[in-house]
């Protein structure tokens, strides 16, 4: 039985829709995009709600799955997500490749990172296997799939000793930025887009906000003056997006990874600007279900099928910059690249409710008595 | 399939040319750079292309020194290099830095004592605007004595006004003048296809333009890439196709980054006698106007 829109899927499905546009360099549409007026983006507010969705996957105390259980269950998470990385990767490579012969343009083989594939395919497959080789804009995955492999230590802390879950992760968190620890790429140099060591704060947040007590709780009897403190901090994020100012980063004091605004560390400023955001947006989503019952219906649907969205979205995105380049980017091609893009992932995320649907009406036809 | 194994072979020959072409000419070209008292006695010479690489009468590098590189150097200061761009790790041994290690390699082969330190920061895809945020960030903390930036090709790809990316290359090579830091940019590449595109001429001239303006030392691979195109349609060149052209490309252009940097060192404003600058070929030629005629 497919559940009913809510706020959490909400949120994923316009993250989503965000993703596929930021996704697209260059499109006019992307102006319309939170990550203009923000110092944080749609990734934050995606891995956020993967905290979040991990909490439905453990269970609350009441309902308490075992733990090995729960391990394997987890694992086998990670694993489905680990082989939707490899699948739209080589999907993405293919789409590629096929353009650079189509087009005969071979600087489309160099785009995103895949120059090493095709340049130095021995090793790079390696490291496609790996996941330590990713395509640019084909690296969100790659986090989450870490992420869900510490999900299983996170969900055993909760459940055990639910208090030193949070503290721990922020001293991970600190001593990635301090140190700091990088997550390097391979074989190509460089490092990981998303430093998985300094993500897994933001999705144990989302995981332990979702938390009826504790930290969740507090956040939700306290929310009026959170949301007033949050006010100033989002319009500082929206004036600094606006007007370019931000102290030069050479003059701040060591450790400068505190002070900077950078996606690949999600760095303090970042990261209390994206609770300060959720905070003030959380309160919107009543006035947006009264406003359009139709929207707030359409983004759950995409959000409550996040991997099957995620993954077609992410193929759409190249797609759709290829289309842009091919007829030189102009404001009907982008229009008509965006509708259509996000009319397919509506199709994607509708198929399997579909299927989902005619299997119980089916069920239920055969356990009536004829 | 034999065609392709014809194909791969001639590939391979064709890269070992090149490879043992680069070796034996930063053997002969380089020469020892003899320190005594914390100065170098003489400056070295910069290594010469290999055969492929050769771009006829095309400069491939502008002249303009490297000041902060030189200083750096002249305190026995390992060198560090912060490359910054979509393909900055592109070309053959990915796993050995791509072409930027391959250039690491020809300017410590070339500069004897000097230690270069190659930091790869490429994040596919990005626009100039978001690279030149990431820049600052990376400087405050690399610290890098010179940017080696690989600007254009996505905004050319993706159709970013001129002006606009104008305004983030100019804003971007002030910044790093005024944190004493060197730059060398990198220009697009040749790709026949792409030539009939009015808006990627436009970047590349304005890429040109920019770098001319500000002093900032640019390696132009373009010319020297749509030579090699030029050789290959005639009958000439080690690469006949364009997506093996392409990838070799990669290689020359380390042996142009190495000599570019080489001379920007060792050049007039470096540590170089205040004489004329190490003849890199002729002047460049003015770009044309219109697509060139194949030959």
């Amino acid at each position: 039985m497919v559940r009913q829109a809510n706020a959490v899927d909400f949120w994923r499905g316009l993250a989503l829709v965000f993703i596929f546009i930021n996704h697209i360099p260059g499109i006019y549409y992307g102006r319309f995009t939170h990550a203009n007026y923000s110092l944080s983006d749609s990734a934050d507010l995606f891995v956020f709600l993967a905290g979040w969705a991990l909490r439905l996957m453990v269970g609350t105390p009441e309902r308490r799955q075992s733990t090995w259980y729960l391990v394997l269950r987890l694992g086998g998470r990670a694993i489905t997500l680990y082989a939707a990385q490899i699948l739209i990767t080589m999907i993405a490579l293919a789409v590629l490749a096929g353009c650079a012969i189509l087009l005969d343009n071979p600087l489309l083989l160099e785009w995103h990172n895949a120059a090493a594939v095709f340049h130095d395919p021995v090793t790079t497959h390696v490291g496609l296997a790996l996941i330590t080789h990713q395509l640019g804009y084909f690296d969100i995955l790659p986090l989450y799939v870490v992420l869900m492999l510490m999900a299983p230590i996170i969900a055993i802390i909760d459940r055990y000793i639910p208090q030193a879950l949070l503290p721990i992760s922020l001293l991970f968190y600190l001593a990635t930025l301090l140190i700091p620890i990088p997550f390097r790429t391979w074989p190509v140099e460089g490092l990981w887009f998303f430093n998985p060591l300094a993500w897994q704060l933001i999705f144990v947040l989302g995981f332990v906000m979702a938390r009826e007590d504790g930290l969740g709780g507090f956040v939700r009897r306290h929310i009026v003056p959170i949301r007033w403190i949050s006010v100033p901090i989002v319009l500082a994020g929206v004036a600094f997006m606006l007007s370019g100012w931000w102290p030069d980063p050479t003059k701040f004091p060591r450790p400068r990874l505190l002070f900077l605004i950078d996606k690949t560390y999600d760095t303090p400023p970042r990261l209390i600007q994206f609770l300060a955001l959720i905070a003030l947006m959380s309160a919107t989503y009543p006035y947006i279900l009264r406003a359009s019952k139709m929207l707030v219906n359409f983004l759950s649907m995409l959000g409550r099928n996040s991997l099957y969205v995620f993954c077609v979205g992410s193929i759409l995105s190249l797609a759709g910059q290829i289309v842009r380049h091919i007829y030189q980017g102009n404001l009907l091609i982008d229009t008509a690249v965006v509708i259509s893009g996000i009319a397919i992932m509506a199709l994607t995320a509708w198929l399997p409710e579909w299927r989902e649907d005619v299997r119980v009406r089916r069920g239920t036809a055969a356990a009536q008595p004829s | 399939m034999a065609r392709r194994c014809e194909s791969q072979a001639r590939h391979r020959r064709g890269a070992a040319v090149l490879t043992l072409s680069a070796v034996c000419a930063t053997i002969l070209g380089a020469s020892a750079w003899a320190q005594s008292n914390g100065q170098p006695a003489s400056p070295p010479m910069p290594a010469p292309f290999s055969h492929d690489c050769q771009a006829g009468t095309t400069a491939t590098a502008s002249d303009s020194p490297l000041p902060n590189v030189a200083a750096a150097l002249a305190k026995h200061k390992k060198i560090k290099i912060l490359a910054i761009g979509a393909s900055a790790s592109a070309g053959r041994g990915a796993r050995h830095g791509g072409y930027t290690g391959e250039a690491r390699q020809i300017l410590r082969q070339a500069i004897k004592g000097l230690d270069v330190e190659m930091i790869n920061r490429g994040i596919s895809g990005e626009l100039a605007t978001q690279a030149a945020a990431r820049i600052k960030n990376e400087v405050a903390l690399l610290e890098p004595d010179m940017v080696l930036w690989q600007v254009g090709t996505n905004d050319a790809l993706a159709y970013v006004p001129i002006e606009d990316l104008k305004a983030t290359v100019v804003d971007t090579l002030t910044w790093l003048k005024e944190h004493k830091i060197d730059t060398v940019l990198v220009g697009l590449q040749y790709i026949d296809r792409m030539e009939q595109d009015e808006h990627y001429r436009k970047v590349r001239d304005m890429l040109r333009d920019v770098a001319a303006k500000e002093n900032v030392l640019i390696v132009r691979r373009y010319e020297a890439q749509r030579l090699l195109s030029q050789a290959a349609v005639s009958g000439g060149g080690l690469f006949p196709d364009e997506f093996q052209r392409t990838e070799a490309g990669y290689t020359c252009l380390a042996q142009y980054m190495a000599r570019a940097i080489t001379l920007g060192i060792f050049g007039p404003g470096g540590l170089g006698p205040r004489s004329a600058p190490p003849a890199i070929g002729p002047q460049p030629q003015q770009p044309p106007s219109a697509p060139p005629t194949r030959m």
